[in-house]
């Protein structure tokens, strides 16, 4: 891989101007600091241009050209990702989508909308939503984060236990491949012909290409919906209400929980209505048909009860649903009463091992001298242990990192994954060997060749390295200028 | 030490046949050089390192019940047959999972989850017969599709062994897991050609309190057409929405109307209830029969209605289309054959486009000509709408008068680049599947 050297750099940005145009390059170093990193702010890297295409042709054209001067490239949506996916590795070219934002068609007899990656996710949820449609995968940083972002993380959001993952909704996408060629992988009907191309492509983190138009399925929403809170005394309890839930037989929409920590930050900013005093508390909802819903709820409810839940009460109003929403939603912002800084895990287990790993998890936190919060995706498994610290104390980063690479290891030996919709990056390169051996990693890098032979779309990610010229930690946390500006979050 | 003589030592005399032993694993008139029924993990990881070190091409082989689907191999080499490898490895019922062998019959995965109140939610045909394995590399679903999704939506977790005799696993157990590319993905429907699914992990379902099918009789194909547009739109929410041709409807022992929905529905039974009785308001507006009950047997027998409506079919093939143009696919699909003197039958998971159409042969030895040439037109009227068309079953002459697989274009050339990855020495089921891999 090539880097560019100060006397080839102003020939490069005339090229890429006569691309995208004289106010779609960046390259002045102020400018390009926006862009050192994405959500996760522990790791930085300075690209030399920032570009800003407006069509597929025009991100073929610099690929074509990053391809001609052997320098890496790396696509980039809003920034709110939390694994570093989007970092510009070694220098070269940040793409960013932000320019291609529209929804270029809505097809409401066939339940598919086809959009450019650089819009936001909620966006789409708007546009549709007169004709009483919605975008299903509902990632917390929704209202920031763009379809294209959510194709390279595989986004997942609290309403995934019931309506599956971003792959689940994704059908086809025109995808510039890391030589700069246009292909579209499968299309507007349910099924591609030949192999899962879309499939593998969503969630390889930016390595196989740029999407530059993605058909995704747009569903109807539902005629009704009921959100329960239950409170227990202990944690155990809520993780055991969980599994409780799951063995009745129901598969609500989604299942949060939020523990003591969390839930005093959170009534401390907000007060939304959970009790200070519980040890955790569960937001279930589920959705459907009008027709069966009370008996839905009811089976909930005894379960909940069953596990012990001192208290279980439905949301009476959507105003009321609301605010426990808001609640559950607004936790990261909270956790600022409480803590200068933390850090947030996103590993997966088995749900049936929560009672046993979230105890693990404070054990491990506790005995590195530091607190947790935990607001998670019980009902798939899916942890977000945030770590608490302060940055100005020397040495507690490190404990933080040491920590969390404890509680990742916990999470495979119980038969979990480091990872459930946050995305490898660069953050957690270095515990894939925790959960896959090196013959599984060798085939995924074969599988990677294949789409990106050269290695310059994105760089560095996904694979364990020790290589690296990344500005990596000891450096201070600091807030992502989206989160400041309230847009976004960390889960 | 020759080839059989190694394998042997792999699994012993009696699980490597030979001669006649052989007449049940011919593949479109080719005779393997050998079957080899492996006992474990280990022993497929030997037999493919074995066989890749003589270059002797392998097909896996679970209950055969689409090994008919694609292009005729070149060379049958060395079936690798997984039945033996049929153990039920883990169900926890509490995380919603459970991790098979690929030789595992659906049946027998779904007899075992059901006992413990859980189910897989992919309904083939043949469940008795096709395996776990088989169906993740066949891509194969049935009608409950329309809700439930297909295999990509299911599989987590997979195990296989690769061309180089590597044992490799892809995802994991958990139901959320974005760590590492999603191998699982890559081998749903990849036919055997990158390597062999030995064991999966999958999501799974409660079994819903209710489940219901009923019919409804349509006087004409294109009122069946606005009808599914209603209930698609409509806030019901069917397990499946199958439409059926006469032909189709006759397989199954219905009266042979034009065209007949089969809706599923399942939940709580006042949720039943209540869906078929808002069925009918939908479907009677646009001219259908008021919705009859099918007997529950009906569910299996839906996806090969149309294989089944002909004693000796001339070809079956698979069209993807959109959901809103399936009734009139099938209206101008059966006037295409009509023009050439042949009878078709249709029948669809309407509400996911997925067409099935059989053409019935009008001799014993039927010209291929005339079938080949309706297969094109089919084919052409499904790319029309953005679709594509395979034919997954065939006779040689059909098979060899047109391509078996829809042409995949530049991304074809991307498959291709990923099978000399994942299988430099073409040998894993070579020349069987789309674009020639």
């Amino acid at each position: 891989m090539a880097t560019l050297t100060e006397t080839r750099k102003p020939a490069l940005r005339r090229e890429l101007e006569a691309i995208v145009g004289t106010s779609g390059v960046l390259s002045e170093p102020d400018e390009l600091l926006v862009y050192e990193s994405d959500g996760l702010t522990l790791f930085r890297a300075l690209a030399d241009f920032i570009v800003f295409p407006t069509s597929a042709e025009q991100v073929a054209a610099v690929v074509r050209l990053a391809n001609r001067e052997g320098i890496p490239f790396v696509a980039r949506g809003a920034g709110t990702g939390l694994a570093g996916g989007c970092l510009p590795t070694e220098g070269g070219l940040v793409i960013s989508m932000m320019r291609m934002n529209r929804v270029l068609e809505v097809d409401y007899d066939n339940q598919i909308a086809v959009v450019e990656p650089g819009l936001v996710n909620l966006h789409l949820s708007w546009a549709v939503g007169p004709r009483g449609f919605y975008y299903a995968p509902d990632p917390s940083s929704q209202q920031a984060c763009t379809i294209g972002g959510n194709i390279a993380t595989n986004s997942g959001g609290p309403h995934t236990l019931k309506y599956g993952v971003t792959v689940n909704h994704v059908l086809g996408l025109e995808v510039v491949m890391p030589d700069g060629e246009i292909v579209w992988l499968g299309g507007k009907t349910r099924d591609a012909l030949g192999y899962d191309l879309p499939g593998v492509f969503v969630g390889s983190e930016g390595t196989f290409g740029i999407a530059t138009k993605i058909v995704v399925r747009i569903l109807k929403k539902p005629q009704a919906v009921k959100t329960v809170l239950a409170v227990f005394e202990r944690i155990e309890q809520a993780s055991v209400a969980v599994s409780a839930i799951i063995a009745r037989g129901l598969v609500p929409a989604a299942v949060e929980m939020i523990d003591q920590l969390t839930i005093q930050a959170v009534e401390d900013a907000f007060g939304c209505g959970y009790p200070r005093d519980a040890a955790a508390a569960l937001l279930i909802e589920l959705d459907g048909l009008v027709v069966g819903m009370d008996t839905q709820a009811e089976r909930i409810v005894a379960a909940c009860r069953e596990a012990g839940a001192r208290e279980v009460r439905t949301a009476a109003d959507e105003t009321q649903r609301q605010l426990l929403w808001k609640g559950r939603k607004s936790a990261f912002g909270a956790y600022g009463r409480v803590s200068p800084a933390y850090m947030v895990m996103d590993g997966v287990i088995p749900r049936t091992r929560l009672p046993y790993v979230i105890g693990r998890v404070n054990e491990i936190v506790a005995a590195h001298g530091l607190r947790v919060g935990n607001v998670f995706h019980a009902g798939d498994g899916n942890l977000h242990p945030n770590i608490l610290y302060d940055p100005r104390k020397p040495g507690e980063e490190a404990r933080v990192m040491a920590a969390g690479a404890e509680i990742m290891k916990v999470c495979a030996e119980v038969g979990g994954s480091i990872s459930g919709e946050h995305g490898i990056g660069i953050e957690k390169a270095d515990f894939m060997p925790f959960i896959f051996s090196a013959a599984d990693l060798a085939l995924m890098q074969r599988l990677k060749d294949a789409f990106n032979p050269r290695g310059l779309c994105n760089p560095g990610k996904v694979f364990p390295t020790r290589k690296s010229c990344v500005e990596i930690g000891p450096v201070a946390y600091r807030p992502h200028a989206i989160e400041t500006q309230g847009l976004a979050q960390r889960f | 030490m020759s080839l059989l003589d190694k394998l042997r030592a792999v699994v012993g005399q009696a699980h490597v046949l030979t001669g006649v032993e052989l007449s049940r694993y011919v593949i479109e008139g080719r005779t393997p050089e050998a079957a080899v029924l492996p006992g474990s993990v280990d022993e497929v990881a030997a037999i493919v390192a074995h066989a890749m070190e003589t270059g002797v091409p392998i097909v896996p082989w679970g209950g055969g019940s689409a090994i008919g689907v694609g292009a005729p191999p070149a060379r049958a080499g060395l079936v690798l047959v997984l039945t033996r490898l049929d153990a039920l490895v883990e169900h926890e019922p509490g995380d919603l999972t459970a991790t098979a062998q690929a030789g595992i019959t659906i049946a027998a995965l779904q007899a075992a989850l059901r006992a413990r109140g859980q189910w897989l939610s992919l309904d083939p045909s043949d469940a008795a017969r096709a395996t776990l394995g088989g169906v993740l590399a066949a891509n194969a679903s049935g009608p409950r599709r329309h809700l439930y999704g297909t295999a990509r939506d299911l599989l987590i977790g997979v195990t296989v062994v690769t061309a180089d005799g590597a044992v490799v696993h892809g995802g994991g157990k958990v139901v959320k897991n974005v760590a590492g590319y999603d191998l699982p993905k890559l081998f749903v429907g990849s036919f055997g050609t990158l390597g062999v699914i030995v064991e999966a992990t999958v999501k799974l379902r409660p079994l819903p309190d209710a489940e219901r099918l009923v019919a409804v009789r349509f006087e004409r194909l294109q009122d069946a057409g606005v009808a599914l547009r209603n209930l698609l739109g409509s806030d019901l929410i069917p397990n499946a929405v199958d439409l059926l041709d006469g032909p189709s409807a006759g397989a199954l022992g219905l009266p042979a109307a034009p065209a007949t929905l089969a809706v599923g529905f399942d939940g709580l039974g006042e949720q039943v209830d209540w869906q078929v009785a808002e069925l009918a308001t939908v479907v009677v507006r646009c001219g259908g029969a008021k919705p009859a009950p099918l007997a529950a047997e009906t569910w299996a027998r839906l996806a090969s209605a149309s294989r089944d409506a002909f004693d000796t079919p001339a070809a079956v093939m698979t069209l993807s289309v959109l959901p809103a143009v399936v009734a009139e696919t099938m209206e101008h699909g059966a006037q295409t054959a009509r023009k050439r003197g042949l009878m078709s039958a249709w029948c669809a998971h309407a509400g996911v486009g997925h067409l099935t159409a059989t053409l019935c042969a009008d001799a014993p030895r039927p010209d291929p000509a005339p079938i080949a040439a309706v297969l094109e037109e089919w084919r052409a009227a499904a790319r029309a709408g953005g679709g594509h068309a395979s034919v997954t079953w065939a006779p040689l002459p059909v098979k060899s008068a047109l391509p078996v697989w829809d042409e995949a274009g530049a991304a074809g050339r991307l498959m291709k680049r990923i099978k000399a990855q994942l299988d430099p020495n073409n040998l894993l089921n070579p020349g069987r599947f789309v674009g020639g891999v």
